[in-house]
């Protein structure tokens, strides 16, 4: 019987046993879940980052294939009466400032020059809003009688979402209103025009950002002189929108959320370079 | 009965092991995946950015390839790889639905684009032309090399861009989409042409609008076409006021710095500024314009007294242009741009730059002269399809510029003195600046159709650079006999304007 009692003492554990199987079980487990837990932080985050990341990327390829194309077709292929049908300039300009008689001034870095357009100091082309004229698809069958009108095609930032909105060019018209009312939301949680407060949090995790602890222009322009090309407000008399040969496009956006382990904000920079081919004349 | 509960007992602790480890395995990967998912994610993301960027300068690169290689000049024109049977003769129009290609195949791969059905057919042709009856492109159609299937750059094994193949063809208002002469009617056989502004239905009006269009495919897949419109321009040259225009500087009042001209003692010389087509060839006419048979710049010296020589005035009624002045000798008037030494030597640089062939200057003889028969002058080829543009740098000697190798066809541009000779023919221009002089005492009847400038800007004697235009001459002996003289031709003139580049009329991504 002893015998029998030892054996079933042997199957069963003691407290010890069982304390210390328990205190090994909760500290893989608490340690696993700590993992995980941290996993999927980072995985939150990390999944803001992409999508922040690969919306931000689409913008950029769109902006910089609309700016490779500008200007299509250019104005020699104007025809007497039918202005719509051809690009008066690679970029226009608001009616208020003269478009597309008229030219007007980029501004210089801080503000300033007279594109000015409907909403009080704003530009375009400007440091968050540009003017694209272009036809994409001239022989698009969906739009008879052919060819398709030039199309105005607007990139503008309010607030931290940048804008995107196509008008048919329409003779007399103006690009400006025109192109107002059709804007859509196109990126989101964009922060080049962030307020002295948030660049200096930004610069806590990203000190290299932000260089002049200043806005950072989505669009800046080069212009065609002549002879070199040089950034437009520098480039005198040769400041204008039908010169501008090349728009630098840099994107910053920033995650809906701050980091969630760390709280810090986090922001992807994105650069890209449009060049325009076409002939301004 | 020990044994086995022990063994029992083993098993079930091995069996806890197990699923803890394959637990907390199973927790890991999942966390592992994660991250590798995702990085993979944003680095396919970065990658198609890429390739879409890569993409597009290949498709450009090919462009680019094309619009060079389509100017004579260039080492690699297609005038000189495919000399025929790729694209037509200089000045013949491209049939509207002919196809040209410029192939780049990678590794022997075929490149049949004509073959829409092929693994890089041309399905973009129809797109264009279906509407206009040209469903296909030519099959097949004439194919040229790309620079990186050709030697030198073949045998250096270089990767090159990967575009696939080039497309050169003529296009339409239908194609284009453009109502070039407002009728709204788009026409969909006749070719379009450039007349410097605008497109025009009419051949006269300019060069040929040839379209490029360029597909490049990258080895993952990423597709693009960008397309040119292009026309060769001419390079701007001033308008030339009279057959013969002797430049110098118009404030002048230095007798010393006077222009000057004598002419030979012949009644068949001839110095007409009528604009007229003496030889006529393709289908440009002469508009009937007059303009000065001599024009000077100096008002203010004896420019006009020494123009006006014995000679001139003997033969009087062979010296005609615009207005009833006989000897048409005439003040005129040069564009502000071209006013000092400066302006010119800009133009001869310019001109330089794009000149067919360069000649520098022969040695030995005092002064050093080019004869024509010790250059390459003889072998050039020169034709009214084929006018090109010469610079000699240095003296130019046309004694016995006989017919062959002449008459010249072209922009003949000398640095130093011009002797010429009456046996030889310019069709053309004829400009002299550097020394500015012109000499001539033998016999011949050739002529100078087109317009004939000379301007000094340098000291003839020390070459030294002046800071006014000086002297420039023109001195035919009394005895030089035969010359049928100088006419001008604004057709002739138009032919010989060098090719300063195909330009871009416009850029557009075929959107896909």
């Amino acid at each position: 019987m002893s015998s029998v009692g030892s054996e079933a003492r042997q199957i069963g554990f003691t407290l010890i046993e069982l304390l210390v199987a328990l205190g090994i079980f909760l500290l893989v487990t608490g340690a696993a879940f700590a993992l995980l837990s941290s996993s999927q932080q980072r995985y939150q985050t990390e999944s803001q980052v992409l999508t922040s990341f690969q919306e931000a990327r689409l913008a950029l390829d769109q902006i910089v294939r609309d700016v490779n194309d500008s200007g299509f077709p250019p104005p020699s292929f104007l025809i007497t009466g039918f202005p719509r049908n051809s690009s008066s300039s690679p970029f226009a300009w608001s009616l208020g400032a003269g478009y597309p008689g008229a030219s007007c001034q980029i501004a210089p870095p801080g503000g300033g020059g007279n594109c000015t357009t409907a909403t009080a100091g704003l530009t375009s082309p400007g440091d968050f809003d540009l003017i694209v004229e272009t036809d994409p698809n001239p022989l698009d069958p969906s739009c008879p009688p052919n060819p398709c009108p030039v199309l105005w095609i607007r990139y503008q930032l309010q607030g931290t979402t940048l804008y995107r909105g196509t008008a048919q060019k329409a003779s007399g018209g103006d690009p400006d209103t025109a192109t107002s009312t059709q804007l859509v939301p196109f990126v989101q949680n964009v922060v080049n025009n962030s307020s002295s407060g948030q660049i200096t949090q930004y610069q806590l995790a990203y000190p290299t950002m932000f260089p002049l602890n200043a806005p950072v222009p989505i669009f800046s322009y080069n212009c065609d002189t002549g002879g070199a090309t040089t950034p437009c407000w520098s480039a005198g008399t040769n400041n204008a929108p039908a010169n501008i040969r090349d728009v630098v496009v840099t994107l910053i956006v920033s995650t809906p959320t701050p980091d969630a382990k760390t709280g810090l904000p986090r922001i992807v920079q994105l650069n890209g370079r449009g060049r325009r081919v076409n002939p301004n004349q | 009965m020990v044994a086995q509960s022990t063994m029992r007992k083993r098993q079930r602790e091995a069996g806890i092991a197990l699923l803890i480890s394959i637990f907390i395995l199973l927790l890991i990967s999942v966390v592992a995946i994660a991250l590798v998912v995702s990085s993979g994610t944003e680095s396919s993301l970065a990658g198609n950015y890429r390739s879409a960027t890569g993409v597009y300068y290949a498709a450009l690169s090919g462009l680019e390839e094309a619009r060079g290689r389509l100017l004579s000049k260039n080492s690699d024109a297609f005038t000189t790889t495919n000399a025929s049977g790729f694209l037509p003769a200089t000045g013949i129009a491209l049939n509207m639905g002919d196809t040209y290609y410029l192939i780049n195949p990678v590794g022997g791969e075929a490149i049949t684009p004509w073959d829409t059905s092929s693994t890089y057919g041309d399905n973009q042709f129809g797109v264009e032309f279906g509407p206009s009856g040209f469903g296909a492109p030519t099959n097949p159609s004439p194919t040229a090399l790309s620079v990186w299937n050709r030697n030198p750059l073949l045998a250096l094994n270089l990767p090159g861009p990967l575009y696939k193949w080039v497309r050169i063809n003529a296009v339409s208002e239908k194609s284009a989409g453009i109502d070039a002469d407002n009728d709204s009617l788009a026409n969909n056989t006749v070719p379009l042409y450039y007349d410097g502004a605008h497109f025009s239905n009419n051949p006269l009006a300019g060069p040929q609008v040839l379209e490029l269009t360029a597909f490049a495919v990258l080895p993952n897949g990423s597709q693009k076409i960008v397309q040119y419109l292009a026309a060769p321009t001419p390079l701007n040259l001033p308008n030339f006021p009279a057959a013969i225009t002797l430049a110098g500087d118009s404030a002048n009042t230095v007798p010393a710095n006077s222009l000057s001209y004598s002419g030979p003692n012949s009644p068949s010389f001839n110095v007409d500024g009528t604009d007229s087509f003496r030889f006529p060839f393709g289908s440009c006419t002469a508009t009937g314009n007059v303009y000065a048979g001599i024009g000077y710049t100096n008002t203010s010296d004896n420019s006009q007294t020494n123009i006006k020589s014995v000679q001139v005035v003997a033969h009087a009624s062979d010296y005609k242009g615009t207005g009833a002045v006989t000897p048409n000798v005439l003040p005129v008037t040069m564009p502000p741009s071209l006013q000092t030494p400066n302006d010119y030597n800009n133009l001869v640089q310019t001109i330089t730059k794009n000149a067919d062939v360069i000649i520098t200057p022969g040695s030995g003889t005092s002064p050093p002269y080019t004869s024509y028969a010790t250059t390459d002058m003889t072998s050039l080829g020169m034709s009214p399809t084929n006018p090109l543009t010469v610079v000699v740098n240095g003296n130019l000697d046309f004694n016995g510029w006989h017919s062959p190798p002449g008459p010249g066809y072209g922009l003949l541009l000398v640095t130093g003195n011009l002797k010429y000779d009456p046996d030889a023919s310019w069709f053309g221009i004829v400009m002299v600046i550097g020394k500015g002089t012109m000499t001539g005492s033998q016999n011949g009847g050739g002529e100078v159709d087109g317009a004939t400038l000379v301007a000094q800007t340098v000291n003839p004697s020390t070459g030294a650079s002046l800071t006014s235009l000086g002297p420039a001459s023109i001195t035919f002996s009394g005895t030089m006999t035969g010359a049928q003289g100088f006419y001008y031709s604004s057709c002739w003139i138009r032919n010989a304007l060098p090719t300063a580049s195909y330009k871009i009329l416009s850029f557009h991504e075929i959107t896909q």
